[in-house]
């Protein structure tokens, strides 16, 4: 099998965003966050010089899922929630390949959670991006796994009873390398964590809040509620202690959260 | 007493190195010329219970398990007490001396070995069934340094393990002062350097890695973790071999179908209830054309079942898993040899062809050892695995479409190009799509993608050999048997053709695509049919008469956990002559 090496020599072709658009437009609704993160990746790629030819994105199912269709790279639109694992068999194949995983909060937290767990312990050098917008959207609006305890929904006439999961919490008790949360209502601050994603060299996690203009929240509640850390925590368990009260308050910070 | 065949029997608690015994006696046996057929019987528990490992060595090739015991070597009273109604009047006892003499019918010749009292020379540390060995080894009149040189090897490495088992063989050897059983009159042949003995298990692992395996990706699972056991060791010696032991069967053929993708050979194995995790995944290898080899051992189902047994319950599943019309190629070794060469068909069809091809083993063939030949075995399938199949290397620009690679575009030759070629971008995908991968949802397409992909089983079936008849023309019965049941089944017609009846046999090996036209042709043909199979519902006579019309009436089903000896099939025969 290949070894690791460069992506390609830099300086031999620029690409530009353009190189990355694909003849077919996105249909997610009309200010779905999704465009943002697609948007966001392909200005990642051109900014770290990645070819076209050498990036994978992979994804499962859900809304969030159809990004791979909407940008000119190789793709794999596999199953719900089991692209870790394609992600990550990808990459051990042929580690030249930049190889990022998209998930999403039903798709990644619910089907595919325990490929979350082992992801993070496995430490595979791969970028994984979570569309999370607290909703179930493609199922037209039922409650999902990071909705707050009570959510009124479709499946939860009478609010939901569980508690919501913790992404960045688990990630870090995993033992994940890269740890951060990032809002696709701030394009430049996402761009520039994917960025720091993608170099990171083992499994990277971001946790993308989004709005969801169909079902779920809008881009004021994200407004209201973000702050950006001032920079990463050193301490392991200082992290998982400001996911915590994240969680609890409904007031979440951005930024990297933890990084090895 | 003088015998060129023989059966002998090992029977004892789990834990106690029965089956490094048995794996040993095996490979003296086989180091004298014999053919040997080892299988073993064991309950879902690592210590304690009653398990048991048979061997039947002969100078013929043997295929099975037969009835008769003729050396049964009790470890315990409770190998005694399951084994006894096997033993006939020439059959021979060697038995720890714990158990009471009292306790063995007069009838049969007995020796008693002091296995504890040996065992005090050697501390804490267990040497019984090396007693037993030696013992073994003297009354079957073989010379002792062969026992030695296949424990040196065994093993190897271990200084003070063969220094401590080397005694114990002698003072096992020691206790029984003449040859009982003349045996080793004459070997049958000196040129047994190509022999080799191995598991079913270890066969799919050598012809996997023959193809040129790069990429296993396994959750343990009886009957099957034997192959993650030999993979994971080559892996340290092969550096172009990567081993993933992953979270849960969905991560496994998810892992595998994304290193195929990327370019890996890639495969995975495990059992009915892993490969339930599975089904949605072989449904994307079938719609996104990803080649991918899955090895599936069946053992009881449902559900868990009996999870150490034997059983070929899961056909009609593994042909039929998955949501909608998702081609898959289903192939099934009818022994140890053809496991070999089966899992080598596999990988090139799933190349080639760009879909999931299944293996389909049971317990009994993927853990039961013999004797192989692979000089021989090579020649039933030669092909050269270091070129590749279907992968186009470059790209021109004028090939685009739409600025993408259309890599979902032939319908008769499948083309794909590797993540990291130039231009040659496209996506992978589960939903339905065009050509270059986009996600589609008009009709033309869709019909066009279908006829692509379920058109691949037209062209596979143009490149399978035919089915297997084995036996006399003109058959007054002819057996009709698929997978393991094939070893007895066909030694049961061979014993009975020596005998002067007139018996064949037809195994099917090509599940899907079935070859339903010289199927159909030879079961017009045939006088009189008889189906045997290890299921309650007789899933192979389904397959049949779904695929030729024909019915086979006259059947022999078996559930109960194990297979067919030789001697309880040739006795089915003989009321049929």
């Amino acid at each position: 099998m290949l070894k690791e090496e460069k992506i390609m020599e830099k300086g031999e072709t620029k690409f530009t965003f353009n190189d990355f658009a694909r003849c077919e437009q996105p249909n997610w609704c009309p200010g779905c966050g999704d465009f943002a993160i697609l948007a966001s990746i392909k200005k990642a790629l051109v900014e770290l010089e990645v070819a076209p030819h050498q990036a994978v994105l992979v994804s499962g199912v859900g809304c969030f899922a159809k990004l791979p269709y909407w940008a000119r790279t190789y793709g794999f639109v596999g199953l719900h929630g089991r692209g870790l694992p394609v992600a990550q068999g990808i990459k051990m194949a042929n580690p030249q390949l930049k190889v990022i995983a998209f998930g999403g909060d039903g798709d990644g937290y619910g089907e595919g959670g325990n490929h979350f767990l082992h992801a993070c312990r496995r430490n595979v050098n791969i970028a994984y991006f979570v569309h999370n917008n607290g909703v179930f959207g493609l199922t037209t609006g039922q409650y999902s796994p990071t909705s707050p305890k009570g959510t009124k929904s479709k499946s939860s006439p009478e609010g939901s009873i569980e508690v919501p999961i913790n992404p960045l919490a688990l990630a870090l008790a995993e033992g994940a390398t890269f740890v951060a949360r990032a809002y696709s209502g701030h394009l430049k601050e996402l761009i520039e964590l994917m960025k720091q994603a993608i170099e990171h060299p083992g499994f990277a996690f971001i946790d993308i809040l989004m709005p969801c203009v169909s079902f779920g929240r809008d881009l004021k509640y994200y407004n209201d509620k973000t702050y950006y850390l001032e920079k990463p925590f050193t301490d392991r368990g200082k992290a998982v202690d400001k996911a915590l009260e994240c969680e609890k308050e409904e007031s979440y910070a951005l930024g990297v959260f933890y990084r090895e | 007493m003088e015998k060129n065949s023989l059966v002998i029997r090992i029977g004892g608690e789990a834990g106690f190195g029965l089956a490094a015994a048995a794996d040993i006696l095996a490979k003296v046996f086989v180091r004298l010329g014999y053919h040997v057929f080892s299988s073993k019987e064991y309950a879902s528990q690592i210590r304690g219970g009653h398990n048991y490992h048979t061997l039947r060595i002969s100078p013929r090739p043997v295929l099975a398990d037969a009835d008769k015991v003729d050396i049964l070597l009790a470890f315990d009273k409770e190998a005694l007490h399951q084994h006894l109604p096997h033993l006939s009047a020439e059959s021979l006892i060697l038995y720890d001396d714990k158990i009471q003499k009292e306790d063995i019918p007069s009838s049969f010749s007995s020796f008693a070995l002091p296995v504890q009292q040996i065992g005090i020379d050697f501390r804490e540390k267990k040497v019984d069934n090396t007693i037993f060995l030696g013992a073994a080894i003297r009354c079957l009149g073989i010379d002792i340094k062969i026992l030695d040189e296949i424990i040196t090897h065994f093993f190897s490495g271990k200084p003070a393990h063969i220094e401590r088992n080397l005694h114990a063989a002698k003072k096992g050897y020691e206790i029984i002062s003449s040859t009982k059983i003349s045996f080793v009159s004459s070997h049958p042949s000196k040129n047994t350097s190509s022999l080799s003995f191995l598991s079913g298990n270890d066969a799919v692992s050598l012809g996997a890695l023959k193809a040129g395996l790069n990429f296993h990706v396994q959750y343990p699972m009886t009957p099957v973790s034997g192959i993650l056991h030999y993979l994971s060791i080559e892996s340290t010696k092969n550096k172009s071999l990567k081993v993933v032991q992953a979270e849960d069967e969905i991560a496994v053929i998810n892992f595998a179908l994304g290193a195929s993708f990327a370019g890996a050979r890639a495969m995975t194995a495990t059992s009915g209830g892993g490969f339930c995790l599975m089904t949605e995944s072989v449904g994307l290898a079938s719609m996104a054309e990803i080649p991918l080899v899955i090895i599936e051992g069946q053992r009881p189902g449902p559900s868990t079942g009996l999870p150490t047994k034997t059983e070929q319950g899961d056909l009609q599943f593994v042909l039929h898993a998955a949501p909608g019309d998702a081609p898959r190629v289903v192939l099934a070794p009818g022994d140890i040899d053809e496991c070999y060469t089966e899992t080598k068909r596999a990988f090139y069809l799933a190349e080639k062809y760009q879909l999931p091809v299944i293996v389909l083993l049971d317990k009994y063939q993927a853990e039961s050892f013999k004797t192989f030949d692979l000089e021989k075995e090579e020649l039933s399938l030669l092909l050269d695995f270091s070129q590749r199949w279907g992968i186009k290397e470059k790209v021109e620009e004028k090939e685009l479409l739409r600025g993408m690679f259309p890599r979902y575009v032939d319908q008769n030759s499948f083309q794909r190009t590797l993540p990291g070629t130039k231009q040659g971008m496209y996506t992978c995908a589960g939903d339905e799509h065009d050509e270059t991968g986009e996600i589609i949802e008009d009709r033309e397409t869709r019909i066009r993608m279908m006829k692509r992909r379920m058109g691949k089983l037209n062209l596979i079936k143009a490149e399978l050999p035919s089915n297997q008849i084995y036996g006399s023309e003109n058959a007054e019965l002819t057996v009709v048997v698929w997978g393991s049941t094939k070893g007895a089944a066909l030694e049961a017609v061979e014993k009975l053709n020596r005998e002067g009846k007139k018996f064949n046999l037809l195994q099917i090996k090509y599940m899907c695509p079935f070859l339903e036209e010289q199927t159909q042709k030879f079961l017009h043909q045939a006088k009189n049919l008889l189906l045997i199979e290890n299921n309650y519902s007789a899933q192979l006579g389904s397959l049949i008469r779904e695929q030729t019309g024909v019915e086979i009436k006259d059947k022999i089903l078996r559930y109960d956990g194990k297979t067919f000896t030789v001697d309880e099939i040739y006795e089915e025969l003989k009321k049929r002559c």
